[in-house]
């Protein structure tokens, strides 16, 4: 029991990088109308830069992660100009972007495995631990499960009260009508996707002392994005942010009975069936 | 142009044994990566669905091949043929599956798909020994190498040929036979597909089960040159190389794959210099060429002009299906949501008739023309067409029995010839099977005959054979309403449902389809059509039969109907003092 419950705290956490990635991909798609195969490099570009500016610079691990984001919103910008916006814009752009983003993120990774080679990097985060009763966190998880919290509220604030937030749900339920009303709906998207990378960044900061770096991790993390999204709706916040800490949990559990091939193998069934029963997700709704 | 194609296969033919050793192990990926990317290609190009994991077809025959050599002792090379099978049957799955999906999550599930292979592989230890891989010998034939003098890979080499070319020939005539058009149909426009009676799922399954047992044949192999089964082989660079080759290479011609596989078995070997940085500067390449030439390497090539066709020299006259007497629509009701878009509605259509629905805009004219079609299921009511209950049928199943269809809005395959898009709309006359379409003989040619004969028929009936060659998106906008009727005159339906015809032609061309359906009536063809265009529909129609706010308002002749004080009051307004004439210029 107490094993079970120590597991369910180690997977929140998990889970919470799950749901952050997830979120990007999921907003991007409520808001553009694609699907950003390239999302999973983000979160492993975001681990990389933290990893090198902690290891080459000997810079304190939180300004690392804040240096992460900005870069990774950066690479975001110039793949949206290069990728996706004007991509996007042609007839059948929808699947088109597919293939390019796919492109991109080869780039993405081919780049860093031949620059930093496929061995894994360790860095540490926060240090020290903190006792839950029975259950005894590494500080590290949880700041990692408080910033995730934090992140999801400033977005829901930034969703909700901003005229940025207002514009993008605009633009998230019709691109016609958010053109009507004079919205520049080509700077929103941008945003948006900007935003996504740097959340998915973020995310990747935040995992690189718990799991360590590698340059193939973005592909994991893409996957696993697409099982949070599509079992979560795509489009769906809510759906992302229930279903990523699900999904973190159930694999840490799964973990005290399986190996981890096994787990994986079990989630993408799951994917799988999802998709062929219910491909609509269990969160319809798209984002509001 | 004809036999550029087939010199170069014979040329490469002959010249493979003179080749060096390590010039023919290049040749010998690139055949193999041509088959893999003409096998994406088939999902990709035939269908528009794009495919992330097609390394698991290409495993699975890999696996299979190897495996049932390396554990009954079978001779390699019987086993490739063997291993084709896992790979039809995972392919026509994963075409059921693909009737759901589309888009980016059929992209997800074929990429979880080849994941899922990859970790039962590498965790199988006990069958596929795991990361450590199977070792399979060398399948070395001494007796043909000791009767032809040439050694194992000179032989590797030409059977990659053959096979490649054999490939190929099979595509091109599948490609150029009503499967391709029905693949072509339900890519470009799946309910133009569906109200000619394409069933989606035979195509889509046969489609995709063709293009995994392709992959999988280029599985089997591959083996004989890596000699090892690893996990690898299900591995995501895989499927990403024969995607890849396939657009880059060119995704609207047969050609355009192998291209790309060459180009993607020998750039490598040029670009040893950047060696780790080659898939990432691929991957540029790709990203350049989705952006400056979607079409791929292959439109840099002259392409071959279409074949322009002639008359056929047996000419048809249209004629409709013989079917029960009438068509008749009992209290359908359908809703979306609060809105009742059809309530209560009932009617016949009676052979031989024309009928028309008419009503405002959103009076539920085109709702009750899906429903009776089956493009929509009803809440409740019936439609029956003689004992058989047409509204349990999809849409496909409708056609079948001859209810078919147009749409409000042009519906017709742009990219295509006015002569090809018409074909299409022969799909029903008579069956066909795959082996049918690529052996081609005398009885598939007089078949294919007779469906010419008919679309040639159904073309000179609108009046279109002078433009039988013309893209059908080059047509003015009036020839492509006439094309759209064509198109479902091919299908011969013996109740003919046209949503607006009319909708956007001036004057004289209302004219002239006026006649043309007055025409198709003498002929013994039942319509029933919803048009705005009052003063066509009052001379044209036997009966009309008015919607109001998805309600009945009145049925009957069109004097009786245009003096039916309730459906002036629809069109105008109130007004106390109803006038007589209101109705027909509205």
């Amino acid at each position: 029991m107490e094993l079970l419950l120590q597991q369910i705290a180690n997977g929140l956490s998990l889970g919470m990088a799950y749901a952050l990635v997830a979120l990007g991909l999921t907003l991007v798609f409520g808001v553009l109308h694609v699907v950003n195969f390239a999302h999973g490099e983000f979160y492993m570009l975001g681990a990389l830069v933290t990893v090198l500016v902690v290891k080459s610079l000997g810079l304190p691990y939180i300004v690392a992660l804040l240096i992460a984001i900005v870069l990774v919103s950066a690479v975001a910008w110039v793949m949206d100009i290069v990728a996706v916006s004007p991509v996007a814009r042609k007839p059948g752009g929808d699947q088109i972007v597919l293939v390019s983003t796919y492109a991109a993120g080869l780039i993405i990774v081919e780049t860093v495995l031949a620059a930093i080679g496929p061995t894994p990097i360790a860095v540490s985060g926060f240090s020290g631990i903190v006792h839950f009763g029975s259950v005894v966190l590494t500080m590290h998880r949880v700041f990692m499960f408080a910033a995730g919290i934090v992140m999801i509220c400033g977005l829901y604030m930034l969703f909700t009260r901003t005229n940025f937030g207002r514009s993008l749900r605009a633009v998230a339920q019709s691109d016609y009508a958010a053109k009507v009303v004079g919205i520049d709906v080509e700077r929103i998207k941008t945003l948006t996707f900007v935003l996504a990378g740097g959340i998915a960044g973020l995310a990747g900061g935040l995992i690189a002392p718990i799991i360590t770096f590698n340059a193939t991790m973005g592909l994991h993390a893409g996957i696993h994005a697409f099982v949070v999204v599509v079992i979560g709706s795509m489009g769906s916040i809510p759906g992302a942010v229930v279903c990523g800490l699900s999904l973190g949990m159930i694999e840490s559990v799964l973990s005290i009975f399986l190996g981890q091939h096994v787990a994986a193998t079990l989630i993408y069934s799951l994917l799988l069936v999802t998709l062929f029963v219910r491909p609509q997700g269990l969160f319809q709704g798209a984002l509001r | 142009m004809k036999f550029v194609i087939p010199a170069v296969f014979v040329a490469a033919l002959v010249a493979a044994p003179f080749l060096p050793t390590y010039y023919q192990g290049l040749a010998i990926y690139a055949c193999i990566l041509a088959i893999f990317a003409t096998s994406a290609n088939i999902s990709l190009g035939q269908l528009g669905l794009i495919s992330f994991g097609h390394a698991a077809f290409f495993g699975l025959g890999a696996y299979a091949a190897g495996l049932l050599n390396f554990y009954t002792g079978m001779n390699y090379w019987l086993a490739v043929p063997l291993a084709i099978l896992p790979g039809v049957a995972l392919g026509a799955l994963v075409g059921l599956a693909s009737l759901r999906l589309s888009g980016a999550y059929f992209a997800i599930a074929t990429l979880v798909t080849s994941e899922i292979l990859r970790l039962v592989a590498l965790n199988w230890v006990s069958f596929t020994r795991g990361p450590m891989g199977v070792v399979v010998h060398r399948p070395r034939e001494k007796w043909l190498e000791a009767l032809t003098g040439r050694d194992f890979g000179d032989l590797y080499l030409m059977l990659c040929i053959l096979v490649l070319a054999l490939v190929l020939f099979v595509v091109s005539r599948v490609n150029r036979s009503l499967i391709g058009r029905a693949w072509v149909a339900l890519r470009d426009q799946p309910k133009l597909a569906e109200s000619v009676g394409i069933w989606p799922l035979r195509y889509k399954v046969i489609a995709i089960a063709m293009s995994g047992g392709i992959a999988a044949l280029a599985g089997g192999l591959f083996v004989p040159r890596v000699l090892v089964l690893s996990p690898d082989l299900f591995s995501g660079t895989l499927s990403a190389t024969a995607l890849l080759a396939a657009i880059l290479g060119g995704r609207g011609a047969v050609m355009g794959p192998v291209l790309g596989g060459i180009v993607f078995a020998v750039a490598p070997e040029l670009l040893r210099v950047v060696d780790e940085y080659r898939l990432a500067i691929f991957a540029l390449l790709l990203l350049v060429v989705v952006r400056v030439r979607p079409d791929g390497l292959i439109s840099l090539f002259p392409r071959r002009k279409t074949v322009h066709v002639r008359p056929p020299s047996a000419l048809v006259e249209i004629t409709p299906r013989q079917l029960p007497a009438t068509l008749s629509i009992e209290h359908l009701s359908r809703h979306f949501g609060g809105l009742k878009a059809v309530e209560d509605v009932s009617f016949e259509v009676r052979r031989g008739e024309i009928l028309g629905l008419i009503g405002p805009n959103g009076a539920g004219k085109t709702t009750c023309l899906s429903l009776i079609s089956a493009f929509l299921s009803p809440n409740s009511g019936v439609v029956r067409l003689g004992q058989l209950t047409l509204s349990t049928l999809s849409s496909h199943q409708a056609a079948q029995q001859g209810v078919v269809r147009t749409f409000q809005h042009t519906t017709v395959c742009m990219d295509l010839s006015v002569y090809e898009n018409v074909l299409i709309g022969t799909h029903l006359l008579l069956p066909e099977t795959t082996a049918a379409a690529v052996l081609r003989l005398p009885a598939y040619q007089q078949r294919e005959c007779k469906r010419q004969a008919l679309a040639w028929a159904a073309i000179c009936f609108v009046g279109l054979e002078e433009r039988a060659n013309e893209l059908a998106g080059s047509l003015a906008y009036g020839e492509q309403r006439m094309l759209s009727i064509a198109v479902a005159l091919a299908t011969r339906p013996g109740f003919l449902l046209l949503d607006e015809p009319a909708a956007g032609l001036n004057h004289t061309e209302a004219l002239v389809l006026a006649r043309l359906l007055t025409g198709l009536r003498e002929k013994g063809f039942t319509i029933a059509i919803v048009d705005h265009n009052l003063r066509m529909m009052m001379k044209l129609c036997d009966r009309i039969v008015v919607l109001h706010h998805g309600r009945m308002l009145a049925e009957g002749d069109p004097v009786t109907v245009r003096n039916t004080p309730a459906v002036i009051e629809a069109y105008l307004g109130t007004s106390d003092e109803p006038e007589k004439q209101g109705a027909t210029d509205a």
